[in-house]
């Protein structure tokens, strides 16, 4: 008898305990949340009026070094939140910048649920008729890794080769057009370390990605014997900070941000702090 | 919505179904064979076979099958086929049969055990009492019981083998979900495709419940 009591004491305060940890949490949730974009819209126009500042949510894919990527503290770091930060600064913003996840960030601009996007995101035309992007930023190009000894130039010589790649990237749709669609020789993997990660162990023979990324890897993964191809003939792209389309007055304002950091010095500041002097 | 992109991706996802019904074939197979060696290994009174037994189960009902996909593919295999050979490690359809396989025989196991423990002691005795050693009575008069027990048990393991081989598509093995997600990620296509994915995986369920309701009526006592 006296065991059933103690067993239900047990029970009850078992989900008491879960129950005040689940108000807690939604408690915490919600002073994420509680920011509705009219919300912001409206410290915004306090911001004008040198109220408070304007705070702007920004996410990222935080797995694209040196671009983006996971610092210790888990808030993202990198080349890209350097810029946006140096953005906010010129129009006096605050950002909170958070780790989203390549495919849900899309969506989230798409809902209204970020206000800004910075993650390497080429401006392509698919792209454009869903969503709207700021001046180019990064000049980029696709490059292809392969090992030393691999007999590689032109982007077609990967046509027979088990090639890696990062889903939805315009790596991934350059690698798709060589290959042909739906060929399980090419490998898209949610990360460029996981597809850097399989061309080590041999499992894919090239990968296909943008250049700051894959120099990087080059000169920091402590992996020798590999090189970086460059194709001419492949179409140059741009980086551009991506926003929900016809946001029009937030666009100003970050191409107003990016031209002030241009010509102030900034830009070439934190360029020369993760590429060195390499050309732009 | 445009689903014409689904017809664009087709060859994908008919191969991913292929992969999808392979993945599960393999780790229901190699599954029931590790089920059984451990269940029996569980149940065995020497502790050098207990043991063994009792920490495979563990680590692998305790774990994630998504970080046991993560560890096998990226660091175990690659690791130990670099002990052994210079060339290239298998790809990511073995990195998945292994995984599966793994995880499943642990389930499994459970289920063995819980299966033979179900019958009643009194069977082993009488079959004993009939002049037969231990392993006669676990292979003729105990084994036949517990599997007619255990079918309803196998076919839930059986369903969640089968969704949870999605996880595969992490390193991108070109099972069902990968083609979604692939596709999704490619053509911005999401409700068609992830809609396409969920509508394919019910249907493989259904046959499987199917297929496992007709077991149990088939090995049915009454």
């Amino acid at each position: 008898m006296l065991k059933k009591k103690s067993m239900k004491a047990l029970l009850l305060a078992c989900m008491l305990l879960m129950m005040a940890v689940m108000a807690a949490a939604c408690g915490g949730g919600d002073k994420g949340s509680s920011q509705p974009s009219s919300g912001q819209a409206e410290a915004g126009k306090e911001a004008a009026a040198g109220g408070e500042k304007k705070v702007l949510k920004v996410g990222t894919d935080a797995a694209y070094p040196p671009f983006e990527k996971m610092g210790p503290d888990s808030k993202p770091v990198g080349f890209d939140m350097d810029i946006i930060k140096a953005i906010a600064e010129v129009n006096g913003w605050e950002v909170q910048i958070e780790h989203a996840g390549w495919d849900p960030l899309f969506e989230d601009i798409e809902k209204g649920k970020r206000d800004i996007a910075i993650s390497t995101i080429t401006i392509d035309e698919k792209r454009k008729k869903k969503y709207d992007f700021s001046d180019p930023y990064f000049d980029a190009h696709q490059l292809i890794m392969v090992p030393e000894s691999a007999n590689v130039t032109k982007i077609e010589d990967i046509k027979d080769m088990r090639v890696g790649v990062q889903s939805g990237t315009t790596g991934a749709a350059l690698a798709e057009k060589i290959l042909g669609k739906g060929n399980t020789k090419l490998r898209g993997f949610d990360d460029m370390p996981s597809a850097v990660e399989e061309l080590y162990a041999k499992r894919v023979d090239a990968v296909v990605g943008d250049n700051g990324v894959l120099n990087d890897f080059l000169k920091n993964s402590g992996k020798a014997g590999y090189k970086v191809v460059k194709d001419p003939n492949v179409v140059p792209e741009q980086y551009g900070i991506m926003v929900k389309k016809g946001n029009k007055e937030l666009l100003d304002e970050i191409n107003k941000g990016l031209k002030t950091i241009k010509e102030n010095g900034k830009y070439d500041e934190i360029f020369r702090q993760y590429f060195g002097e390499e050309k732009k | 919505m445009d689903w014409g992109v689904i017809y664009e991706y087709r060859e994908m996802f008919i191969r991913g179904v292929g992969y999808t019904i392979l993945f599960t074939s393999v780790g229901v197979f190699m599954g029931t064979i590790l089920g059984l060696i451990f269940g029996l290994g569980r149940l065995s009174k020497n502790p050098l076979v207990r043991w063994p037994s009792v920490a495979y189960i563990t680590v692998f009902r305790g774990t994630p099958l998504f970080v046991q996909i993560l560890l096998i593919h990226f660091a175990a295999i690659p690791e130990i086929w670099g002990l052994f050979s210079e060339g290239e490690p298998p790809s990511a359809v073995f990195s998945g049969f292994v995984a599966l396989s793994l995880n499943a025989g642990a389930y499994i196991a459970e289920i063995f055990r819980a299966g033979i423990q179900s019958i009643d002691r009194g069977q082993l005795e009488a079959a004993r009492s009939l002049g037969m050693d231990n392993g006669q009575a676990m292979r003729f008069v105990i084994l036949p019981q517990a599997f007619k027990r255990m079918i309803p048990p196998l076919g839930n393991e059986f369903i969640a083998l089968l969704k949870d081989s999605s996880l595969l598509a992490v390193i991108a093995a070109p099972e069902l979900a990968y083609a979604g997600y692939a596709t999704a990620k490619s053509t911005f296509a999401r409700w068609e495709s992830y809609l396409t994915m969920a509508i394919v995986y019910l249907m493989l369920t259904l046959i499987i419940s199917r297929f496992v309701a007709y077991l149990e009526k088939r090995f049915a006592t009454e």
